[in-house]
């Protein structure tokens, strides 16, 4: 086990020189943990998204203003790894604290990572590490990331792999270094389909560490056969890029074809108010987070210096954007008008997917509007541009479903994603439609 | 401003009461214990990052058990917010505490003049941690800050403004102390009450002032009146008193300026999105209902309907659940009126004496009932009573052996007193001249020379009663 992992610690440090996947590759750890590594998880190598606690190695949410921060802790879900077999490679580029479609807004002096097909162009966000890991490793891994509105399934989509995201509570969120709790889940990336039951069983349950985490029975056993599927038609108008509706299409054909349903779905309040609902409540969850990061603790100035002045130094442009954002909404006058509105809007969007789930299996859409963009096509949009971004994902992030993106085909020989959601705790059964997906193949040239 | 007042003065309360869980309120922490800085703290209370809260039930039990017994509506759901701000003894710069429904709505609880105080509103939060300054907060260079009280629970109790003197508002705070001890709830040797008062007068028109952080009901009259004199002051000088916040300073017995501009303060709070909203069901609340005991003010009417107490002697027995307990187990085998003038005036006489409470006695109710049976059957005097009361403080022992040892039985033998009482009739013709000719203080005389006689052992009571009769 040694000798293999040296091996893949060294494939590691070579992609790290060309994508900058990783913010620390845990050379001594991973060696440690070889040489007890067991079974069941025996052989797979994990990388983790930077804003999970791994005890004593460096979790910044990459983050400058945590540079150096080594947690006393393992995130449960670190534990459960580690104590099932997993070695733990390193930690995994991403947007600070999470907050960016493209992986750009990275913390200061943090470098971007790059496409794994295209190096000019973005991996997507926030997870863009463990998405562009995830193409590039030859070895047995996979990547543990996080969404919060969309961020596995962006990168997932961007870079060709399986983002899988379970349903909000399935996998215990402590050790988490939280952007928005009341949206942030954890979940998988992998290239195969098959590889994500195992790391789904071992990380899911309930955790007593976690408030928020289920007590339901972790079984992802599905036997549907064939799918009743609602192809959400908000997610096929202009706004989607010709081409991309294209290969969704050819999917659905296939679909068809083998004797599964598809019918056209409408979810007319998460498309009109989803996007504004997120980034008020998200904004408003980040901002009262990110205030524990002052200087008092964490960072890298005694503590009696200024609260404002270390966070003016240390947090980039998005982290005080979402900062500001989320103060605003929650400000006495606005917060009716605001956080409260959206967390009502919140409610009814869970109820319109609800609705739809008595009917359907499953419900698809691509996952981004757009195949990954490059670096300065990103710098050019607005930040209301960027937001737009998330338009696809941010509904099954909204309400807590269990929804994946998978590869289904290329465009300009860029991948592009499809994303599939299921009822709440219907884990199993998304599993069994991303089978029939990536049964389906490829009809790029 | 509030134009609806009428009283000469206006005072309402925030008090802020840890409660005696054995936890914190959000990790397993330990929330009592040692007094060495940072030792009882863990990632949740310290608030690093990924850390998270989770419930201890057993805080909300308490707290919701306060919010019955003061007739408060409990919520059907316990919610907690977020409330933001920046300040160096906050482990997350926001405290977790409630907003959006407190947990008990409304409630009252009653004066020892019978009057009602409303209650706005009662809710569960967690304490920061505390500060500490070599100096003065202003002198110090630097501050130091010790996590062992980050995270502890707290109730904060909000009152109308219906208190109408200092007094009021010491008394009210001990009517509270009484009913979180009757609770249980509350530790009253360990545990901090910290409050928060807004006063205002009528010669300025109701404007209000607030003084933070007053710890402790004496503090807390003497911050009170110290405020209205300063008030009184300035409205007799014809000087216009400013809608402000105040800091109460011990050490002066003065209050000082903190801030003047009353914005509204902006907190942003959020749901915490880390807890779960619980459903609070009648189930929890019928359990919790039945395990409320008698409280205080109750027991004071039932112990002057029952037993005819004097209303002194009832309030003085009820207020404190110990000394209650105490007296109730006495009075299954003592006339009750007996045992609770005993108790009151000689019992917490002797333990104000020696600064020691209830819980520090070293005997229990078995000897204090021998002890009362003694006095009630005339076997001893009052002065031997009380020496046994002050010798039970050092040790215990049975005060019926100790009678029996010290030969101080009391002379119950109708002859033997007869004969002493004739020789004193035959020495001091004068007084019972006096007396007879209407001076009663003459027969107090005489009845000491004969106490004198009996070297204490007679009864006054007996002499008083077979004087009369001799000399008649």
């Amino acid at each position: 086990m040694i000798r293999e992992t040296k091996k893949v610690l060294e494939e590691c440090k070579k992609i790290q020189e060309e994508y900058f996947y990783f913010t620390a590759i845990c050379e001594e750890e991973a060696l440690l943990q070889a040489e007890t590594a067991n079974d069941p998880l025996r052989g797979l190598f994990v990388s983790v998204k930077d804003c999970l606690c791994v005890k004593g190695v460096e979790s910044a949410a990459g983050s400058r203003i945590l540079k150096g921060y080594q947690p006393l802790f393992d995130a449960t879900v670190i534990k459960r790894l580690k104590d099932a077999g997993a070695i733990i490679i390193g930690k995994t580029a991403q947007d600070e604290f999470g907050f960016g479609s493209f992986n750009t807004n990275v913390g200061l002096n943090v470098p971007i990572p790059k496409n794994p097909l295209d190096r000019e162009r973005v991996t997507g966000g926030s997870s863009g590490g463990g998405a562009g890991l995830t193409r590039k490793a030859s070895f047995n891994h996979v990547a543990i990331t996080e969404s919060t509105g969309g961020s596995i399934e962006s990168p997932a989509a961007f870079c060709g792999v399986i983002g899988f995201c379970p349903t909000y509570g399935r996998v215990s969120r402590y050790g988490l270094i939280s952007y928005a709790d009341s949206l942030d889940k954890i979940g998988i990336m992998s290239k195969k389909v098959s590889e994500i039951k195992p790391v789904l069983e071992m990380i899911s349950g309930y955790d007593q560490k976690d408030a928020t985490s289920l007590r339901a029975e972790v079984d992802f056993t599905a036997k549907t056969g064939k799918f009743k599927i609602g192809i959400i038609k908000e997610s096929l108008t202009k706004g989607v890029g010709a081409e991309i509706r294209k290969k969704v299409q050819w999917c659905i054909n296939k679909l068809k074809d083998n004797g599964h349903t598809v019918e056209e779905v409408s979810l007319p309040i998460t498309f009109a108010y989803g996007i504004p609902a997120y980034y008020i409540i998200s904004t408003s969850e980040a901002s009262s987070n990110l205030a524990r990061f002052c200087g008092l603790r964490y960072g890298n100035k005694t503590f009696n210096v200024y609260f404002a002045e270390i966070r003016s130094q240390h947090f980039n442009e998005e982290s005080k954007r979402r900062i500001i954002l989320g103060t605003f909404a929650r400000m006495a006058g606005y917060r009716d008008a605001y956080y409260i509105k959206a967390t009502k809007v919140r409610t009814k969007i869970i109820q319109e997917y609800k609705q739809l789930f008595q009917k359907y299996d499953v419900l698809i859409s691509p996952t981004m509007p757009v195949v990954a963009p490059k670096f300065s096509e990103v710098k050019k949009m607005t930040p209301l541009e960027n937001y737009l971004m998330d338009i696809l994902t941010v509904g099954p992030n909204l309400a807590g479903i269990p929804h994946a993106s998978i590869p289904i085909g290329k465009v300009n020989n860029l991948p592009v994603g499809l994303m599939a959601n299921t009822d709440h705790l219907q884990e199993g059964k998304l599993l069994e439609f991303l089978q029939i997906i990536e049964d389906l193949g490829d009809d790029s040239p | 401003m509030n134009n609806n007042f009428t009283a000469e003065i206006v005072i309402g309360l925030e008090i802020h009461v840890q409660l005696n869980t054995k936890t914190k309120l959000f990790c397993g922490c330990p929330s009592q214990g040692s007094s060495e800085p940072n030792t009882r703290c863990c990632p949740i209370c310290l608030g690093h990052p990924g850390s998270r809260p989770v419930l201890n039930k057993e805080a909300l039990q308490l707290a919701a058990k306060f919010c019955l017994a003061v007739h408060s509506n409990l919520a059907s759901q316990l919610i907690f917010s977020r409330k933001s701000y920046f300040y160096p003894d906050m482990s997350k710069n926001f405290q977790i505490t409630q907003f959006e429904e407190p947990l008990g709505a409304g409630g009252k609880i009653f004066l020892k003049s019978g009057k009602e105080i409303g209650l706005i509103r009662a809710h569960l939060e967690e304490d920061p941690a505390s500060l500490s300054y070599p100096l003065s907060m202003k002198q110090s260079s630097y501050c130091l800050i010790d996590y062992n009280r980050s995270g502890n629970p707290l109730i904060e109790i909000v009152t109308r403004p219906e208190l109408a003197s200092p007094e009021e508002a010491r008394d009210f705070l001990n009517q509270l102390i009484s009913i979180l001890t009757y609770l249980k709830i509350f530790d009253v040797n360990n545990g901090i009450i910290k409050a928060d008062a807004n006063i205002s007068i009528r010669e300025s028109g109701y404007i209000r002032v607030e003084i933070k952080n007053i710890t402790g009901f004496k503090e807390l009259e003497a911050a009170l009146i110290s405020e209205i004199a300063r008030q009184k002051q300035l409205a007799s000088e014809g000087k216009k008193i400013q809608q402000e916040t105040r800091g109460w300073d011990s050490n002066t017995n003065t209050t000082h300026l903190m801030r003047t501009k009353e914005t509204e303060a902006d907190y942003g709070y959020i749901i915490e999105p880390d807890l779960p909203i619980i459903d609070i069901d009648t189930e929890f609340k019928e359990k919790l209902q039945l395990e409320i005991p008698e409280l205080a003010q109750e027991k004071i009417k039932r112990y002057i309907r029952t037993y005819q107490l004097d209303p002194v002697d009832a309030e003085v027995m009820a207020m404190e659940l110990e000394l209650a307990e105490l007296f109730e187990k006495v009075i299954a085998q003592v006339k009750p009126q007996l045992a609770a003038k005993w108790m009151r005036k000689e019992l917490l006489r002797v333990l104000n004496y020696n600064k020691k409470s209830i819980r520090d006695l070293k005997f229990n109710e078995l000897e204090l009932i021998e002890l009362l049976t003694l006095i009630e059957h005339h076997k001893i005097s009052d002065t031997t009573a009380q020496k046994i009361i002050e010798e039970l403080m050092v040790k215990a022992f049975s005060p019926k052996e100790y009678v029996a040892k010290n030969k101080l039985e009391q002379i119950s033998d109708d002859s033997e007193l007869r004969q002493f009482c004739r020789k004193i009739i035959s020495e001091n013709k004068t007084a019972v001249e006096d007396y007879k000719s209407g001076n009663d203080k003459s027969l107090n005389f005489l009845v000491g020379q004969v106490m004198k006689l009996s070297k204490g052992k007679a009864s006054p009571q007996m002499v008083s009663e077979l004087m009369k009769e001799i000399i008649k």
